[in-house]
């Protein structure tokens, strides 16, 4: 019972006494000169003053009370805005990226750190997002410097089987005809920043906005933090949410597209692959990429040494890691460094609405051209080619080959398109690499 | 000095989709010429197989499930015929 009554002034006087040791820290740093022998010194204060001091280090005392001179992790000057409102809205936000994430499965496994990253990034006093913060830090090891994302595609890569795209090559070039998102929306960013007062976005910020066409997140992050790191939390929120939503954002587009009689067709069975021929592609695309686009062997090279390790099948152990546990953990870290992107004075800008929208044109640009230069080549090919799995040519891999077998298997039911679709959508994840090289060296 | 943002955004989209193109059907043609070299060459024999019981097992799956959708296609077939 005593217990029950003395815990909280006990904690109270903890509280207390942290704060009464500040000045001995501070001293040091105002006066270097004069005072070495008073840091000791202690200032005795009734209690009255303590707990108004106290008061005064709190979090709500500094959103209801935004100073002038509160600045945030990167050390810029925040407004009133930013440190009181701005930080409530956010605090929206984060709590829609769980809801999204937890009630509605989307993409949780980055959307939920993405989201607890924003909601420490917004805690007002002790800027985690600084240098020496907890999500400082977390950016500036792998994010900042574009690390993450590579380790992200290995793993991807060991987990990639290119089966599916090895028995039909030529469905490799509908995973480039969904580029087209990339590109198409790259006129669209520009277009709106000069005739519009709406954004005003540079070439380099056009860049990285488009490539959230390319429905790749990690090929995302990797632009955003190279060509334009001030909207890589923007860029990253949308990339991921709007691959979440390719259930909902394409089958209309490939309705629209197609006819009945289009999406009733069938395929030909896949002829089996020789296991040489998928042991050999890695190598291919890597030094394809080397003599034809060297800026894109970084996200190439991983991709392709993850692939590789797989089909060797002599370093099974190396391959289970990095599809399980390396990848993991490296996704604690990326969702966590982009979450500190989050922050109320970067994301709440009408920058952050034009991407949002631009993303969604991009998504939808490239399942047209995909769902378009498929039917083109049905017309031409010997085989039969069912339109639909030229949408899987965005990556969103496997989630887009899903939504065109879906959507194949509502027009004839039995038709199983799963893996014809797969051969562009593994195609589409190297199509944007691709992409993000020639942004790249263009930039470069 | 003025950049014209969307003409030099046009040109990005011409030279981007470009590269990915010609990349993309240089990687076709080079998957069908390893597919012929490898066929001819070095066929998979039946005996050799997969070095691990897992990969032995996936490929039999995979079979299993190609007959299995085989038989389900021609039975709805036969049933769309009938009806």
């Amino acid at each position: 019972m005593l217990i029950r009554y003395l815990l909280p002034i006990l904690i109270f006087l903890g509280a207390s006494s942290v704060w009464a040791s500040e000045p001995a820290v501070a001293a040091p740093l105002s006066g270097v000169g004069q005072s070495v022998q008073a840091k000791e010194e202690h200032v005795p204060k009734p209690l009255t003053v303590l707990l108004k001091d106290f008061f005064k280090t709190t979090g709500i005392y500094a959103i209801v009370n935004p100073s002038p001179e509160a600045r945030n992790g990167q050390g810029e000057k925040m407004t009133a805005f930013a440190q009181s409102w701005g930080r409530i809205i956010m605090f929206i936000v984060v709590f829609v990226l769980f809801y999204l994430a937890i009630v509605k499965k989307f993409e949780p496994l980055l959307l939920l750190p993405i989201g607890f990253g924003g909601l420490l990034a917004n805690i007002p006093v002790v800027n985690m997002t600084g240098p020496d913060g907890f999500l400082g830090i977390i950016y500036n090891m792998g994010i900042g410097n574009e690390f993450f994302p590579l380790i992200i595609f290995m793993g991807v890569g060991a987990m990639t089987d290119f089966g599916p795209l090895l028995s039909n090559p030529k469905t490799a070039l509908l995973g480039a005809a969904a580029q087209f998102g990339i590109f198409g929306s790259l006129v669209g960013a520009a277009a709106l920043s000069q005739y519009t007062g709406f954004v005003d976005f540079t070439m380099r910020q056009c860049a990285s906005i488009s490539i959230i066409g390319g429905a790749d997140g990690p090929t995302s992050i990797f632009i955003a933090s190279a060509l334009s790191p001030e909207l890589l939390g923007a860029i990253a929120v949308a990339a991921y949410s709007y691959m979440a939503l390719v259930p909902v954002i394409q089958p209309p587009i490939m309705k629209a597209l197609t006819t009945k009689e289009e999406r009733r067709i069938v395929m030909p069975q896949l002829r089996k692959v020789n296991r040489r021929e998928k042991l050999i592609f890695p190598l291919l695309i890597v030094v394809l990429s080397a003599m034809l686009l060297p800026e894109s062997t970084p996200l190439i090279g991983a991709f392709a040494f993850g692939n590789f390790a797989k089909e060797s099948g002599v370093v099974e152990r190396l391959s289970h890691e990095m599809q399980n546990s390396l990848i993991n953990i490296v996704t604690i870290f990326l969702g966590l460094g982009v979450g500190s992107k989050l922050q109320a004075d970067k994301f709440l800008v009408l920058d952050t609405m034009g991407i949002l929208v631009i993303g969604l044109v991009a998504f939808a640009v490239g399942t047209a051209a995909g769902v378009l230069l498929a039917k083109l080549m049905n017309r031409f090919s010997k085989e039969p080619i069912n339109p639909l799995i030229g949408a899987a040519g965005v990556s969103a891999v496997p989630m887009a080959a899903r939504v065109a077998n879906k959507v194949g298997a509502e027009a004839r039911p039995g038709n199983v398109l799963l893996m014809h679709a797969m051969g562009p959508n593994v195609a589409g994840v190297i199509g944007s690499a691709v992409a993000a090289g020639v942004l790249l060296s263009i930039f470069n | 000095m003025e950049v014209h943002l969307v003409s030099e955004s046009l040109k990005f989209m011409v030279l981007g989709m470009g590269i990915v193109f010609v990349f993309l059907y240089i990687l076709v043609l080079l998957m069908r010429l390893q597919a012929i070299i490898i066929e001819r060459y070095f066929p998979d024999r039946p005996s050799e197989g997969a070095p691990t019981s897992t990969g032995e097992s996936e490929e039999e799956e995979r079979a299993r499930v190609a007959a299995i959708v085989a038989a389900i296609r021609e039975y709805r077939k036969t049933q769309t015929k009938g009806s």
